[in-house]
């Protein structure tokens, strides 16, 4: 929407507001009021509909942007008025991914509507240009039907009436008989058309009275000024009411005028003369163009009564009416205007008109609303309403966001940076130093290539590895990374092969040696944990470890011991093979061996016999080798204790300290004294490889 | 010449055309106008002088701040035009009628009568 009609269309609207309070007002000051202020005060409104005009904190324009407000907030963005909708694109690149289509769309409708507008001047334009040739056509054609009069004697009393009325100029006379009512045309000739010079002598002069205090006071100017108001305000009807009311005000103030001239007495004369001039009743219909003496009989009643009660004001009343001006004025004012000046003014959401100013008051509106932003996670409006905050309000947030580690709000709180505040540098700063490299990582958003460039050094120079990948990467210069890394990976194995020789350790491709021994399992822990290695050569024959101190050097080589070792590989999560075998045996017969089954059992191996017999003295569970029942492996042989159950539990493993070897084996159970009765119970194999 | 003239404004005539030394002033005017019982109003005299102009009578000139008037029709070629007018309307346009009742009528005096017969004598050579 153009501006020119935005403003026109505020001042529309505050105009239709003073209209109906004057409207409205007119019922209570009707007779209490001098006529003539009832019909200049009108002045005030239609200078309140021409000039775009306000205070600064104006009505109209706070309501213009409330109404905005409203407007963008609720409408989804790719609907939003083209002015906003191209700011906020620009905030917030990461539009969403159906905005592009309907603006192409809108784009040829936006132009279109912007064209639009133009009906609003040419309709008034037309309309005023149809009134003036109304006019026209009519002012010739009653100078075509006119007579001038001839009679001296009728002129000299003209010129008489002309001079009480204080008009210097002269006046033409015309009769025609065709005009319905006493009129007078012409601005700088003016002329008096009579319907007839039949009139009695008072009625002549009470009529050209009338007519040239019309003249006096340029109520033509006055009315055609308020016809052009009507015509720009064409689809406002409350102007159209405007233009209808002056009018009659318009005579019930000239009547005042003549009156207060002539004195109170002449009042019944005055109204005897309107009656007489309604009588004579033309064929031509002069709606504009000529100051009527009677417009239609109900007026006229009003106006008789007017007359009537015709008396100068006192003064009491004038100071009243002085008082109830400067309320018009100042109310026409402050009811205000949108400003073009406002509408130019970014942000789409203002907080408030006032947020500009850096005082106190307004900047604690600001916080109230970016507090309940940030909390919210309101992004857009907190980036905006950070932006409105001033360096030093800007930096304690940042600092907040930052302890917070919030990065969506740190991101789009350096968005609403000035370009040029010293906070990037701060904070870039203050997140290399802490290591913190995805805050780091939003500020080189906003950095240039040269400081990238710089920052790169410094991260080159600090080792530090991570900020180098992100600036190269930033820098588009990933190759050349990925050739530092190699050289630096080489540069390290190369190191590290160094201090291994130096330890006793030699490497040959994958294979580690120590002393000249194969290595079967080799770890190297660094104390910081950052780093360790681990390699296995199942034909090794020993195992070692890498003993380091604080400063991560090697101080000497130590072998693994079992609990390493099973710390090491007794570590893995995932689910590890369990192998349950249920036992339930009603009675075991004295001396018998019950097999249970044959299992694989190899290095890692944990078995677990939880087994109970409800009667018996003693109960047996082993392991023993095909063929060689007499070596038995993993046996547990309890006497059943007085108090207590016959139990076997208990737990073994199978490593290389072990007697046992990996292999194949059979489980027994056996009752080697006396018969057992109720045995119930499992035993578990947790295969670990 | 065919506009008409009203009768305060054919007083205004007489009073230029019976000036007989250049254009008339306007206070001149309202004197002489005065002087023959006619003291009309100044806005008066002015309206029927702008209609004499807008006539084709008169001819107003502006000198310093005041306005003169110089008659573009004579007394005489008025009068002739309004004759012919006359007996157009009366006389159907016949002189000899308008004359047989001047005659008749009573209306030539006996002077006048010899001065118009010597007139015609003369105007046929």
């Amino acid at each position: 929407m153009n501006t020119v009609l935005k403003t026109f269309l505020s001042m529309s609207v505050s105009g239709s507001l003073l209209i109906l309070l004057l409207l409205a007002g007119k019922q209570l000051w009707k007779d209490r009021v001098s006529r003539q202020w009832q019909y200049y005060i009108w002045l005030v409104v239609l200078l309140r509909l021409l000039l775009p005009f306000g205070t600064e904190i104006n009505i109209m324009g706070e309501a213009y942007q409330s109404i905005e407000q409203a407007v963008t907030l609720s409408l989804p963005r790719a609907q939003a008025p083209a002015e906003p909708e191209r700011q906020e694109a620009d905030a917030l690149p990461e539009a969403s991914p159906t905005a592009p289509a309907p603006v192409d769309t809108m784009d040829t409708a936006g132009l279109l509507l912007d064209r639009l507008w133009l009906i609003w001047p040419a309709a008034a334009l037309g309309l005023l240009i149809r009134k003036i040739t109304i006019y026209q056509s009519f002012v010739r054609y009653v100078s075509a039907g006119s007579t001038p009069v001839s009679d001296v004697e009728v002129l000299d009393r003209l010129a008489a009436a002309a001079e009480e009325t204080g008009v210097r100029r002269p006046v033409e006379l015309q009769v025609n008989p065709l005009v319905s009512s006493p009129l007078l045309t012409g601005f700088f000739r003016p002329c008096v058309v009579l319907p007839s010079l039949d009139v009695s002598e008072k009625d002549f002069r009470y009529i050209i009275l009338h007519e040239l205090t019309h003249y006096k006071r340029r109520d033509m100017l006055y009315k055609w000024l308020v016809q052009v108001t009507v015509c720009l305000h064409w689809f406002n009807p409350a102007a159209h009411l405007m233009g209808r009311e002056i009018t009659n005000a318009c005579e019930f103030s000239c009547d005042e005028a003549v009156l207060s001239k002539t004195g109170r007495g002449c009042a019944r004369d005055y109204g005897n003369t309107l009656l007489d001039a309604m009588a004579a009743v033309g064929k031509y219909k002069e709606s504009i163009g000529a100051v009527t003496l009677s417009e239609n009989t109900k007026l006229l009643k009003e106006r008789i009564t007017a007359i009537m009660n015709f008396q100068k004001k006192s003064n009491i009343v004038r100071v009243l009416t002085g008082a109830l001006t400067v309320c018009m004025i100042f109310g026409a004012a402050s009811i205000g205007v949108y400003s073009a000046a406002a509408a130019d003014s970014p942000a789409p959401v203002s907080l408030d008109k006032s947020a500009k100013t850096k005082d106190g008051t307004s900047s604690s509106i600001i916080e109230t609303y970016i507090e309940k932003y940030y909390e919210a996670g309101s992004l857009p409006l907190f980036q905006i309403a950070f932006s409105r905050l001033d360096a030093q309000a800007q930096e304690k947030w940042l600092d907040r966001i930052y302890a917070d580690g919030d990065f969506a709000s740190f991101s789009v709180a350096v968005r609403g940076l000035d370009t040029n505040s010293s906070l990037f540098a701060d904070f870039a700063e203050k997140s290399y130093t802490d290591g913190e490299i995805a805050f780091f990582s939003i500020l080189t958003d906003c950095m240039d290539e040269t400081e990238l460039e710089l920052w790169l050094d410094q991260a080159l120079e600090d080792g530090k590895w991570n900020f180098q990948s992100m600036l190269f990467d930033k820098l588009d210069r990933n190759d050349e990374f990925d050739e530092l890394k190699d050289r630096q990976e080489k540069e390290w194995e190369a190191a590290q092969k160094a201090e291994y020789q130096a330890a006793g350790v030699t490497m040959d491709g994958k294979d580690y040696y120590y002393q000249g021994q194969l290595v079967n399992i080799f770890l190297d822990i660094r104390p910081n944990k950052s780093f360790y290695t681990l390699n296995m050569n199942p034909e090794g024959t020993v195992n070692i470890k890498i003993v380091r101190n604080a400063d991560n050097r090697i101080t000497g080589v130590a072998g693994l011991t079992d609990a390493e070792m099973i710390e090491l590989f007794g570590d893995e999560d995932g689910p590890d093979d369990m192998e349950t075998i249920p036992v339930s045996l009603k009675t075991v017969v004295a001396g018998e061996s019950v097999f249970l089954g044959e299992y694989t059992l190899s290095y890692g191996d944990t078995i677990r016999y939880d087994i109970r017999a409800a009667s018996g003295n003693r109960m047996r569970v082993y392991f023993a080798k095909e063929g060689r029942k007499d070596v038995v492996y993993w046996s547990v042989n309890n006497l059943q204790q007085p108090g207590e159950e016959l139990r076997c539990a208990a737990d073994f493993n199978l490593t290389a300290k072990s007697p046992a070897k990996p292999g194949t084996y059979q489980l027994y159970l056996q009752a080697p004294d006396g018969a057992l009765g109720g045995v119930k119970g499992n035993v578990f194999i947790e295969k670990n490889s | 010449m065919g506009q008409q003239i009203s009768d305060a404004e054919l007083e205004i005539m007489k009073v230029i055309w019976a000036k007989e030394d250049g254009p008339a002033l306007f206070a001149y005017l309202t004197d002489e106008l005065a002087a023959r019982g006619k003291p009309w109003q100044k806005n008066t005299l002015i309206t029927l002088l702008n209609r004499l102009v807008n006539k084709g009578f008169l001819r107003a000139r502006k000198t310093g701040r005041r306005n003169e008037y110089t008659a573009l029709v004579s007394e005489n070629e008025y009068q002739t035009a309004q004759t012919r007018r006359f007996l157009d309307k009366i006389y159907e346009g016949s002189a000899k009628g308008l004359v047989s009742n001047l005659i008749q009528g009573d209306l030539l005096p006996d002077e006048e009568y010899e001065e118009l017969k010597r007139l015609l004598e003369k105007g046929r050579e």
